[in-house]
């Protein structure tokens, strides 16, 4: 039947494309709408080139994923998914980082360029209002740290 | 008699075939090494200091003195962290392969090679690619979070950080392919020399 080495390797392809596939989908759906000095605007995943680049690299890794699901395994094709499999864990985890870069900034912001938080700020003086830019970012990072490790695997 | 011959003959042609592909992965490494190296160098000492006039207070004007480092901004320190971890580790390898040829972990030698050439990959796209966005933001800003594009004012700072992010993507390019050939020498180990 199906032998154990083949199966476990399904199993972590389906669980890389799982989380890459979660990860597209967080990023791109989430939006918030929020008032900040009486100004409204809203937050989405375009704003950012960094986060752009973030759920367009998941999706084409997402795309690559289900493809290679269903490669038989004397397929000499196997070769070039080895060659791919490393170009790929490359492109994720640059994404990651560059979205962990914008997120952090974003979070902490920068006081020396006068940047300021956009996360979850409510000043203390200000009216309660609604959150702004919330920190979904960082979850699917997470997802994200799962699936790049997940490649480190060949058949 | 004829059979040791073929033996020898084998033997010989395995090892010198490798050797053209040992100088190639050498040569590359120290290109390698060098990207990386500059990349990290040229973002440390990236520092610029400009004096600003803030408001005029009758006819006196009002001077603020700003300094633009790379630690500021934990991208750009985790850019510098990044580059050097990697060129230490090619530093590393040119060193295990020029001089080291007998060191060998129960025969795990190529494994490790190329399982760390891997991690090197890894870590430097992803300093490299943090520093390229942060950069990004420095050089046009972005309207929807309110954060003003700095490099206007900060030229020199903004240039010499674009020379190191070019740097360090060549290097990462290049880590890409010893890698590449490290796998494939792991692949292709010659399995009648071992053992």
């Amino acid at each position: 039947m199906i032998k154990p080495k083949r199966l476990l390797s399904l199993l972590l392809r389906f669980i890389a494309f799982g989380t890459t596939l979660a990860a597209v989908i967080l990023m791109a759906t989430s939006h918030e709408k929020g008032t900040f000095f009486a100004v409204s605007y809203e937050a989405k995943y375009t704003d950012t080139p960094a986060f752009k680049y973030f759920v367009i690299a998941n999706a084409i890794v997402t795309v690559y994923g289900f493809l290679v699901l269903f490669l038989p395994p004397g397929s000499p094709i196997w070769r070039l998914v080895l060659a791919l499999d490393l170009v790929f864990i490359m492109l994720l985890i640059s994404s990651i980082s560059a979205a962990m870069a914008i997120a952090q900034v974003g979070k902490n912001g920068n006081p020396r360029a006068a940047w300021l938080p956009v996360c979850g700020q409510v000043a203390k003086f200000l009216q309660p209002s609604n959150r702004s830019f919330s920190c979904w970012f960082h979850c699917t990072d997470n997802l994200h740290y799962s699936a790049a490790l997940l490649y480190l695997q060949s058949p | 008699m004829g059979l040791q011959n073929e033996e020898k003959l084998e033997l010989g042609c395995s090892s010198s075939q490798p050797r053209s592909k040992k100088w190639v992965l050498l040569t590359v490494r120290v290109i390698a090494f060098l990207a990386t190296a500059t990349a990290t160098l040229v973002m440390a000492l990236n520092k610029e200091t400009k004096t600003l006039v803030v408001a005029m207070v009758g006819s006196t004007p009002i001077k603020v003195t700003l300094t633009a480092k790379f630690q500021h901004t934990p991208a750009f320190v985790f850019f510098v962290i990044a580059n050097a971890m990697a060129s230490f580790h090619n530093l590393m390898m040119i060193m295990v392969e020029l001089f080291g040829q007998k060191l060998d972990y129960k025969g795990l030698r190529l494994a490790m090679i190329a399982i760390l050439d891997m991690t090197t990959v890894a870590l430097i796209s992803g300093g490299a690619s943090a520093a390229t966005f942060m950069a990004e933001v420095g050089k046009n800003g972005n309207s929807h979070a309110r954060w003003n594009k700095i490099c206007d004012k900060f030229e020199t700072f903004c240039d010499r950080g674009g020379v190191a992010i070019i740097a360090s993507s060549a290097g990462l390019l290049l880590m890409l392919i010893i890698t590449a050939m490290s796998i494939f020498k792991l692949l292709n180990k010659p399995k009648s020399v071992s053992s």
